[in-house]
């Protein structure tokens, strides 16, 4: 049966090439999202900073439990964007657990070197210099609040390598000081985390931006020590104080969680993008499994007549399918490692994964994805065998095989009922507004699609009688030709019409979006911005600096701004927001937030002002009070004083910078906001008052921003591209198989006499209407989808896309038509009809 | 050429009160209306009668190809209804063979591997000596390694009839096999399958609307609208050509009153 499988196989090698083509595709896509999880998943951080210490007490996540509507509770973790701190009496505590040796207070405080050539170093007390350990090469260890012990590979990257005895300036807190350098340290383990500067305890404690708090304790036991013994303490300890005790692997620092936020990015976007890449595939393979089967009814009934039971035409089909799927693992795996190379290299050159996130695995990924095509391959070419079994042995002996007509009547039902929900969707769509319309905007983008796809030949059918008229109109008698072989073949071309709904369905929304998220975030930050410069410094600025830039003549205001997140709950969820902290008194003059309900002056005390996005998915009004978790951890009650539109230019929280003093990393500005008069000011006195920071125009921030923007967006498009190209390619396969099945009934219509340019202009005519609805029903889902979103998250009505997209879908589709049929039609049309007719198949 | 009707007692094939009807509700079309017949062993039968008449849906009922709406078909005295699809492959495949008037071979397989198709389906071992005979007697043997494509028609009918001797049927059922060849072409077919009957006492059913292809028949069975209207030893070419004939301006009278 194998070698009768080949030998069929290698006969109809158009079908055979676009099943493997489809198959390796699909393989090297599900080879490429298999490794990027499989290395997410093997990531394990190695304990780094916290090396030699057993213990680490921090709070890195947070954990807060919800109720269902049900009633249910859940509890959801979610890492702390300013990274949690624990309280620093703890430590005292902790040293009366018998069994402990070392107990060391850990407080990372953001400094720079500006003599060093990577400038951004984190400095702590000494005593947490024993849990990595550092140990001093050279000098000693501070001793005075003016010393500092810097590490070897800062001092290497001075000018003049520093060593003991000299003074080097450290901006940190926001102000430049001088240390005298005790001595040089040389860390024991390697690890890509930035180097490191060691003050006193004592002045560590002092420059600490949370005062009392700690970033994390470090615990070394005894050798002796019971350690589960000294472990449960340490959590009752712990507990009581509100932090987390992590152990073994998890002793990772906060500042590791970029490396552990790209490994969750990776296996969040592997998981949901893998699972609808393996719909896709499904949908792909079987359509081509289905499409290979169905042009060779004839041989198959053959089969039938001469010979083969039922279950031997199932194993031939099997047979073919799992040689195709063999090669096509051979051909893709390799493919995909390749393209999960680049697809890595773009990740950490886009900042989505840090630099030396390693690829691992693999094998595990190559046997899974091999496993799942071939389940795929095989449960498609089942559906296609469970058809053939119906294929009646007489069927060979007519003088075509004609395939009868399959409506059945339960995919009509299912493919209404579907459309039926799709409709009821967009109407809560329409009425909801944030996150839920969102939701219910992404639903129902897939229930059309489904419904589409599952009414696709009973679309095909009326398309065609629909557009018969048309047609006619427009090309005569080969547009009467070609609605009647577009009825004839509604069947055939349900793959191609689903594959392009879904591609241009999801391009047309998915990717647009983006463009529309871009381009409204740009266009609020530039409107919303009344400060024409910005103070900008990467070490942060102190408070000092906007008391500084007011002082300057000519300038009207000047505002902190701090950048944070806040974790809020939405719809039970709780989520990670984007926030601002402002001074209140002149953040009207510097920023247009285009309040529409209260004013951004009441901002005093516990309020907060809400985008009016975020307020109405949260369930709030004005004068409401929002409970919320500080970027650190720290609950907060906080009244609702104004609500304003352009969150997504400024975050979607806006809060008194009060609020949150004391909980973020630095507790320094990030920009100060300047206006001046129109005749400007002497601004540039500013930057040299505060060293490591610039001056720019607030112009120029927008092009910063849209930068940004794109390469947050790139990620989206890539996944979005992948999944069009994919389907694309599955339409582009049908249609040539379809394209090359037709010689037999082009050689017929040219001996009854129809020239060779009325076939042509037949085929275009087919093109038009197949594509043309495709486009119209793919249009239509887009268009309500990216309506619906645009809205909720813009809230302009109507959306933005940009010609280029309008270019590239419609130039697209043509060039689809183009290469796969108007090009093989054309290469038949060559050969002389009477090659293509008559007994010789 | 002897015109014997059942040149033996043995029965080949028996169809009893056998119908078939396509469709249901008003479009329903009875191919079949109610035919009963027995095939004897060794004997070859030319199933003639206009088109539309029934003729290949009795012949794709009585090999197994097709299901009757009702009523029964024996093939020796095996019962065919009950039996399962598979069951009926299996059956079909060793005691039954076929010609068909046209893409009766698969165009990936070359004549030769055609020819061994049934048996390579049913696992059978081949017998070279009789494979051997069989391409021989088709004239074949120059032609094992060529693909269907290269054939010219009478040659692709031949291969078919090839197929279906190889596995040595009892019964060989034909579908109009000479209806696209010319008359030099047929004439060699057609000794082919009468040469089968006499050297090897198997049995042929053949459907043709040719008198002179029917003529190399024992027996000559005339349907009409579903039903045995004429069912006579062959009576030579001219008086089948009569036949027919009369029994068309009888159906145009037939409908013009
Ligand atoms: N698959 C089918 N579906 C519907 N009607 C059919 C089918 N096959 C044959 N018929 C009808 O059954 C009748 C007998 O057909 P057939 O046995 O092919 O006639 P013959 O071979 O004598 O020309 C005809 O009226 C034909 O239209
Ligand atoms: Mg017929």
């Amino acid at each position: 049966m194998l070698g009768l499988a080949l030998r069929m196989l290698r006969h109809r090698i158009g079908s055979a090439i676009a099943t493997l083509v489809a198959l390796a595709c699909g393989v090297m896509i599900l080879m490429s999202v298999g490794l990027l999880v499989e290395s997410g998943l093997r990531y394990k951080p190695a304990p780094q900073r916290y090396a030699a210490a057993d213990i680490v007490v921090a709070n890195h996540a947070i954990t807060i439990t919800g109720k269902e509507f049900d009633g249910t509770t859940t509890t959801t973790t979610v890492p702390l964007p300013e990274g949690g701190t624990v309280p620093a009496d703890l430590a005292a505590q902790l040293r009366q657990v018998p069994g402990i040796t070392i107990v060391a207070v850990d407080r990372s405080i953001r400094a720079v070197v500006p003599i060093a050539a990577t400038p951004h170093t984190l400095a702590h007390g000494w005593s947490s210099a024993a849990l990595t350990p550092y140990r001093i090469v050279d000098g000693r260890q501070p001793n005075a609040d003016g010393e500092v012990a810097v590490d070897r590979r800062l001092a290497e990257a001075t000018e003049d390598e520093v060593r003991p005895g000299y003074r080097i300036p450290v901006l940190v807190g926001g102000a430049y000081r001088t240390y005298t350098v005790s001595g040089v340290v040389e860390r024991a383990v390697d690890g890509d985390w930035p180097a490191a500067l060691f003050f006193t305890d004592h002045h560590a404690a002092a420059l600490n931006p949370r005062p009392g708090r700690a970033d994390a304790i470090g615990i070394v036991l005894a050798s002796d020590a019971d350690t589960s013994a000294v472990l449960a303490e340490v959590r009752r300890l712990s507990a009581e104080a509100g932090a987390k005790v992590y152990t073994g692997a998890d002793r990772a620092t906060s500042a590791q969680s970029e490396a552990l936020a790209a490994r969750d990015l990776l296996i969040q976007v592997g998981a949901a993008f893998g699972g609808y890449v393996v719909a896709l595939v499904v949908f792909v393979v079987a359509g081509t499994v289905g499409l290979a089967v169905r042009h060779r009814r004839r041989d198959l009934a053959l089969l039938r007549a001469v010979a083969a039971t039922p279950g031997q035409v199932r194993w031939l089909l099997l047979a073919e399918v799992v040689q195709v799927s063999l090669v096509a693992v051979v051909v893709g795996i390799p493919a995909g490692l390749f393209v999960t190379g680049w697809v890595h290299r773009q990740l950490i050159a886009r900042g989505f994964v840090p630099d030396g996130f390693p690829l691992s695995g693999g094998v595990l990924s190559a046997v899974a994805v091999t496993a799942v095509t071939l389940l795929v391959a095989v449960t498609a070419a089942l559906i296609a065998a469970a058809r053939t079994v119906r294929i009646r042995p007489t069927e060979a002996l007519g003088e075509v095989a004609v395939e009868p007509p399959r409506s059945s009547r339960t995919r009509l039902v299912i493919g209404l009922v579907t459309l039926g929900a799709g409709v009821s969707l967009t109407m809560v769509t329409t009425a909801a507004r944030g996150p839920a319309a969102l939701g219910a905007a992404l639903g129902m983008l897939y229930v059309f699609v489904l419904a589409a796809a599952l009414l696709a030949p009973w679309i095909n059918r009326y398309a065609a009688r629909a557009l018969g008229p048309v047609l006619r109109a427009v090309w005569g008698d080969s547009g009467y030709l070609a609605a009647a072989n577009l009825r004839a073949n509604a069947q055939g071309m349900v793959t191609v019409l689903t594959a392009l709904v879904l591609s241009v369905g999801f391009g047309g929304s998915v990717w647009f979006l983006q463009d529309n998220l871009q381009r409204q975030t740009v266009e609020q930050t530039r409107d919303g911005l009344l400060a024409q410069h910005a103070l900008l410094s990467p070490a942060g600025l102190p408070e000092s600096a906007v008391a500084d830039a007011r002082a300057v003549p000519g300038v009207v205001a000047a505002t902190g701004i701090r950048r944070t997140s806040v974790i809020t709950r939405v719809m039970g969820e709780p989520q990670d927001v984007g926030a601002q902290a402002v001074d209140p008194d002149s953040a009207d003059r510097t920023l247009d937030l285009k309040v529409t309900e209260g004013r951004l002056a009441d901002l005093r005390g516990a309020t907060v002002a809400l985008s009016t996005l975020q307020a109405s998915s949260q369930g709030v009004k004005l004068g409401d009070q929002v409970a919320m978790w500080l970027g650190d951890g720290t609950p907060v009650t906080l009244r609702v004083v104004a609500l304003y539109e352009r969150g997504l230019g400024f975050g979607d929280v806006t809060l008194n910078r009060e609020t949150v003093d004391g909980h973020t990393a630095t507790n320094l500005d990030d920009q100060v906001l300047i206006r001046t008069e129109d005749g400007g000011a002497a601004l540039t006195d500013l930057v040299d008052r505060h060293p490591g920071s610039a001056l720019i125009d607030t112009a120029a921030m927008n092009g910063e921003l849209a930068k940004d923007l794109a390469l947050s967006a790139w990620l989206n498009k890539l996944l979005i591209g992948v999944m069009v190209g994919y389907a694309a390619l599955a339409a582009a396969n049908t249609m040539v198989m379809a394209a090359l099945a037709r010689g037999r009934e082009l050689a017929l219509l040219r001996l009854v006499g129809v020239t060779r340019r009325q076939v042509k202009r037949m085929v275009h005519a087919e093109q038009v209407g197949l594509l043309g609805t495709s486009l119209l029903v793919g249009g239509a889902i887009a268009a309500i989808t990216l309506v619906s979103v645009v809205r909720t998250l813009t809230g302009q009505p109507v959306p933005y896309v940009p010609t280029a997209g309008w270019i590239s879908i419609i130039g697209g589709t043509a060039l689809l038509a183009l290469a796969t049929t108007v090009l093989p039609i054309g290469a038949l049309l060559r050969t002389p009809p009477v090659d293509g007719i008559g007994v010789k198949e | 050429m002897p015109a014997i009707v059942g040149g033996s007692a043995e029965t080949a094939v028996r169809v009893g009160q056998l119908t078939r009807v396509y469709g249901t509700g008003p479009q329903a079309v009875t191919a079949l209306a109610g035919i009963d017949v027995e095939f004897h062993c060794g004997t070859f039968t030319a199933v003639m009668g206009p088109s539309g008449s029934g003729k290949s849906t009795l012949l794709q009922t009585a090999a197994g190809l097709d299901r009757p709406t009702s009523g029964q078909v024996w093939i020796g005295d095996q019962e065919l209804s009950r039996l399962s699809e598979t069951k009926l492959t299996k059956l079909r495949r060793s005691r039954i063979g076929f010609v068909f008037q046209a893409f009766n071979l698969i165009g990936a397989l070359t004549v030769e591997e055609n020819i061994h198709l049934p048996l390579r389906l049913s696992g059978a071992r081949p017998d070279p000596d009789w494979l051997g005979q069989v391409i021989d007697r088709v004239g074949l043997t120059d032609r094992l390694h060529h693909r269907p494509a290269e054939l010219s028609g009478g040659q692709q009918q031949r291969v078919a009839i090839a197929r279906a001797l190889a596995m040595r049927p009892e019964v060989i059922f034909c579908d109009e096999p000479t209806g696209a060849l010319d008359t030099q072409t047929a004439a060699e077919v057609l000794a082919l399958l009468r040469s089968v009957v006499d050297q090897t006492r198997q049995t042929v059913i053949m459907v043709t609307h040719d008198p002179v292809a029917a003529s190399y028949a024992d027996r000559v069975m005339v349907l009409a609208d579903g039903r045995i209207v004429q069912d006579m030893p062959q009576p030579g070419a001219e008086r089948i050509a009569e036949h027919l004939a009369l029994l068309g301006r009888r159906q145009l009278v037939a409908q013009g009153s």
